[in-house]
């Protein structure tokens, strides 16, 4: 094993970012938590393509779902709090992940789809170490003996550039500043050479340094591994910078989606508006910029109005907006939008 | 490491003289003495006594002493008032086995099958098996001691085998010999078992229903380990900590836990001892049982911390 | 902040279905010890009286049961035993008068009827009956029995017509209904009354302890510093003596002085090693609270410190009180058994330990109504506490493990 394994699968499919068929496919997912207060549904009817090689940024305000499509994709939700409504398929590789059985699904979580959580701190388990846990996911998921697997798992950490990588291998997480924790998480995602990495806002917890660090070697991995990645995070910065398409997402739904120049040159979706001119122009490459506020609030989940969710805080509703929800349609090549008055479509399309 | 062992031991020396001094002060609420030779005793006899055994003496004086017969673990010249030519060294020399023939197994079996009961609890957390047990849990909780005491010795040692004239277990006594172990330490050691069952099995489900929600055990799942894995791997190793801490308290408590049953087992252990002099009035038994309950009490309090500090590497570095 | 978490707790208690039955429960058990609280005011010699009546003959079992032939025998010939008794002693009439168990007696004749109506004939089936060693299965002797229980047994009660066949009252059925433990005493009357005992014993602790353990949890809490380390040092020292062992250390202490025989030595020895653990965890909760904006704004006020301690602290950590509460009460009444079976608990009175305990023996002779009727009693107080503890620590404190 050397590090040329890394750029033999970018070199064998070999195909740019964002065309040919999808590597993941959403179709109608809809996730509900059963809670004290009665049933919500956190997400409702989400659909959306995954190509490889690309890069998918999913923004939206917090509570908005975007952990929870995530964790959907990659079923991880516990089993008896949670559950799909029926209809809600993830097709990956011709089969339905929400009614895979728990064995195909261990093939496929952290082989197939990785994922990357938000909260380095915690994600670790506090009383094994680095190596230990790097190991694990090796050993399940490929044949290598305990020597290579060592071998292989010092490479990844200098991989995602560790400092000291063979003697991080032996401690522990608490040792361990956040950044480097991300890094170990990013090493463990990606040990397994997946198709499919999902980063659930990689970077929030991390200081601005850092946090391009990261971007930069995610961008990096992706270009030689060939991996498709879903990018969730509050920052547009974030996105405008490695994105290739933009899915934007408000109270549960999917509002918008675009590739990124189209998206940030001529939003269709008033939230998107709204979103995009509350950062100054200038900061549109500036990273570490949370989300600004808009007036008004989120609808709770409990008590969604009967039309558009985001209807109260918009500029250009009318009576129509409050009565009837509007549904997902085509707006122009690859491009959705969920509003009964979309805004102007650029000249140029 | 040795730092942290020695601060411990440092934190819990003051903790200890006070028990000491809390313990002397109860015992002289009522004159020992006069409790030994009735209500109007003959004043030269009281003094006689009084000066036997050194209870003439300032209060710190005798302070003193009973702090350093702990520490030095001598008790050979303390003289028990109602066994004749008894010390209370041969007394405890006696007695330790027959606790710790019960204790020990207890712990033990206790531990092994309440942490297995709560993992399987909380593998099928909020399933009917999760739920049917938790509920024997509470109701076993809520049934005296002695109840189950009484219905053990019943039942096990009185009618089981009646009928073919043999007899499993003990109605009650005590003989040394691992070959006796089963007939006479059996029986109270599965009752002690199942009484701490339903405590022991709640707390160690809630410990493990807590660990079941942490980030790391998603990313363990994320990274593909199997349900059982992430239950006996992860999850277990994390646990330990909280089950450590539950195991060592209840250390102390389970020596006294088995006095109700060396009581009622007629099992010559420390419990049945210290019961039987609170009963008589032996003063020199009760004060010096009392304080080496405290200091094994302190004791596995600072071992607790010890084994916490080597299975959590976050302690253990700091 | 804190206050609207309390609220949403009380809702969310509200909606438990099992902490609302448990509260009635406790209501009921509560209403029940009250009642024979004010009872033992208001009779004559009070209701405790009631408790040591001799009502029949030793471990009649409950009112439903079918008795052994054996059991049957040993009940007619106890009270031809006590009626023979009487006869023989200088002035009959006035024994018979006397003869009294419960509300049943003898009817109301002339020494001579008694004689020959009951004695005699009793006295001939019995030697009758006396050459027969079996009895179960055993058709003569059955129907032998059969007449002598229509001699005695049916000529005892509350009221009797001519031929001095005997009606039995309520209030006495009301006592057999469980069965006479092994004094002839009612076991129904005796739980019942031990509920007021239970009640008592588990208020009076766990409201003390709880009431101590929070002033002194909050103080050490609240102002830190000195007050702290010594309220540390206090109840590690405490919690470092196995309660048991404190337990029977102190209720020795208090023996033989003017308190034996009343509850304070069990109460003294109960909250001395109870206040333990509600100390530890408002003083935990205290300074967390000590850090919130609300209580920081009271104090850059000019709030006195003790004003706000008991203002806006003490109150904050009500429901952990609760909690308290409620697992000290049922530590209190478990313990109370085990204190009664080392003969250093209850005395005097009947509680549910001294029950258990005293069914030790009949236990061994398969009679288990009197430690059935305690442990039932007792397990229907203890399960309703173990669930609204649950209930209140769901609503109150989720993270709690
Ligand atoms: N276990 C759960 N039980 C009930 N509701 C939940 C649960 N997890 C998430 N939700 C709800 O689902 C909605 C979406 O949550 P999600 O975590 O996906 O938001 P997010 O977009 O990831 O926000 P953030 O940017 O803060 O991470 C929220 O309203 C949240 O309250
Ligand atoms: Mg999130």
């Amino acid at each position: 094993m050397n590090s040329s394994h890394l750029t033999t699968r970018a070199a064998r499919e070999g195909s740019a970012p964002g065309s040919g068929k999808p590597v993941l496919e959403v179709e109608h997912l809809s996730t509900c938590f059963k809670t004290d207060q009665g049933v919500v549904t956190a997400i409702d009817d989400v659909s959306f393509e995954l190509y490889a090689g690309e890069t998918l940024g999913i923004v939206g305000e917090s509570g908005s779902g975007k952990t929870v499509t995530s964790k959907s994709i990659m079923r991880l939700l516990s089993e008896h709090l949670s559950f799909q409504k029926e209809g809600s398929v993830v097709r990956f590789e011709g089969k339905n992940l929400v009614t895979a059985t728990e064995d195909e699904m261990r093939n496929v979580r952290g082989a197939r789809i990785a994922m990357i959580f938000q909260e380095p701190m915690t994600s670790l388990n506090p009383v094994f170490t680095i190596g230990w846990q790097l190991d694990e996911a090796l050993k399940y998921h490929t044949k290598l003996n305990r020597a290579e697997r060592k071998q292989r798992a010092i490479e990844m950490l200098e991989l995602v550039e560790m400092p000291n990588a063979k003697r991080r291998f032996d401690e522990y997480p608490h040792q361990l500043s956040g950044g480097m924790r991300q890094r170990v998480m990013i090493a463990m995602a990606l040990c397994c050479e997946p198709d499919i990495l999902i980063a659930d806002e990689p970077t929030t917890a991390l200081d601005v340094t850092i946090q391009a660090q990261i971007l930069r070697l995610m961008d990096e991995l992706k270009s030689k591994l060939n991996t498709a990645i879903m990018l969730i995070t509050h920052d547009l910065g974030v996105v405008a910078q490695t994105c290739d398409r933009v899915l934007v997402m408000y109270a549960g739904r999917v509002v918008e989606s675009a590739p990124i120049a189209q998206l940030f040159d001529a939003p269709r979706h008033p939230y998107t508006k709204a979103l995009l001119s509350s950062i100054p122009k200038s900061g549109r490459r500036e990273h570490g910029k949370r989300l600004p506020t808009i007036e008004g609030l989120v609808p709770s989940l409990f008590h969604l109005p009967p039309g558009c969710r985001f209807a109260a805080r918009c500029a250009y509703r009318d009576a129509h907006c409050d009565a009837v929800e509007p549904e997902l349609t085509d707006a122009g090549p690859r491009r959705e939008v969920r509003c009964h008055y979309p805004l102007e479509a650029p000249e140029a399309n | 490491m040795w730092t942290f062992i020695l601060r411990r031991l440092l934190y819990n020396v003051p903790v200890y003289l006070g028990i000491l001094a809390l313990l002397m002060g109860a015992l002289r609420v009522n004159d020992p003495i006069s409790g030994k030779l009735g209500k109007n005793p003959d004043p030269s006899d009281y003094l006689a006594l009084e000066q036997r055994y050194g209870l003439d003496q300032p209060f710190a004086v005798q302070y003193v002493k009973l702090l350093g017969d702990v520490v030095t673990l001598d008790f050979t010249d303390v003289e028990s008032w109602t066994n004749d030519g008894l010390f209370v060294g041969e007394m405890l020399a006696e007695s330790i086995v027959p606790s710790l023939a019960i204790t020990v197994p207890a712990l033990c079996l206790t531990s092994v099958l309440a942490i297995s009961i709560a993992i399987i609890s909380a593998f099928f957390r909020g399933r009917p098996v999760d739920k049917t047990l938790m509920v024997l849990a509470v109701v076993g909780m809520s049934v005296s001691f002695l109840v189950y005491v009484i219905f053990g010795q019943y039942w096990f040692a009185y009618l089981l085998g009646r009928g073919s004239g043999l007899s499993y277990f003990a109605i009650g006594g005590y003989e040394s010999g691992l070959a006796n172990w089963p007939y006479y330490c059996l029986l109270p050691v599965l009752i002690s078992t199942f009484v701490a069952m339903g405590y022991d099995t709640r707390f160690y489900r809630a410990v493990m229903v807590e660990e079941s929600g942490r980030d790391y055990i998603t990313t363990a799942k994320a990274k593909g380990a199997t349900k059982t894995k992430i239950m006996f791997v992860h999850m277990l190793k994390n646990a330990m900590i909280p089950i450590i801490t539950r195991i060592m308290t209840t250390l102390p408590f389970l020596v006294m836990g088995s006095l109700l049953l060396e009581v009622y087992f007629n099992i010559p252990g420390m419990g049945r001892v210290l019961y039987k002099a609170i009963q008589e009035q032996d003063f020199p038994v009760v004060q010096t049982f009392v304080a080496i309950f405290a200091a094994l009490f302190i004791l596995s309090n600072i071992l607790t911390d010890v084994l916490y500090a080597l299975v959590d590497p976050r302690v253990r570095l700091s | 902040m804190a206050k609207f978490m309390q609220q949403r707790g009380v809702k969310k208690l509200l909606k438990d279905r099992l902490a609302v039955v448990s509260m009635w429960v406790i209501g009921a058990y509560l209403l029940v010890a009250l009642g024979v609280l004010v009872g033992n005011l208001f009779t004559e010699g009070g209701l405790k009286s009631e408790t040591e009546l001799r009502i029949g003959p030793d471990n009649v079992p409950g009112a439903w049961a079918t008795q052994s032939a054996e059991a049957r025998l040993r009940d007619a010939t106890f009270y031809l035993d006590s009626i023979k008794k009487a006869s023989r002693g200088s002035d009959p009439a006035a024994a018979y008068a006397a003869l009294e168990w419960g509300s049943d007696r003898l009817p109301a004749w002339k020494p001579d009827r008694i004689e020959s109506e009951i004695i005699e004939p009793a006295d001939e089936i019995s030697t009758a009956l006396a050459d027969h060693r079996e009895l179960e299965g055993n058709v003569e002797a059955l129907a032998l029995l059969d007449r002598l229980e229509q001699v005695v047994r049916a000529r005892i009660g509350a009221s009797h017509d001519e031929s001095g066949n005997a009606q039995r009252s309520a209030g006495q059925s009301f006592r057999m209904l469980l069965g006479t433990d092994r004094q002839g005493r009612s076991i129904l009357v005796r739980a019942i009354y031990s509920t007021k005992v239970a009640v008592q014993i588990g208020v009076v602790s766990a409201l003390i302890s709880v009431l101590i353990g929070t002033i002194l949890g909050a103080a050490a809490g609240y102002f830190g510093g000195v007050v702290d380390v010594i309220v540390v040092w206090l109840y590690s020292t405490f919690s470092s003596i196995p309660w048991i062992v404190l337990l029977m250390v102190l209720a020795s202490a208090f023996r033989g002085g003017d308190w034996d025989g009343t509850l304070i030595p069990v109460y003294a020895a109960f909250c001395l090693s109870f206040w333990i653990s509600p100390c530890r965890v408002v003083r935990g909760e205290v300074m967390k609270l000590k850090e919130l904006e609300y209580v920081q704004a009271a104090s850059a006020i000019g709030f006195g410190r003790a004003r706000i301690l008991f203002k806006h602290v003490i109150p904050n950590t009500a429901h952990l009180m609760f909690i308290n509460f409620s697992l000290l009460f049922i530590g209190a009444i478990k313990a109370e058994v085990i204190l009664s079976f080392l003969g250093l608990g209850v005395k005097n009175e009947p509680s549910w330990g001294v029950m258990i305990n005293h069914a030790k023996a009949e236990v061994l002779n398969g009679f288990f109504w009197q430690i059935g009727t305690a442990t039932v009693f007792m397990v229907i107080l203890v399960l309703a506490f173990n669930t609204l503890s649950d209930a209140l620590q769901d609503a109150f404190d989720p993270k709690h493990v």
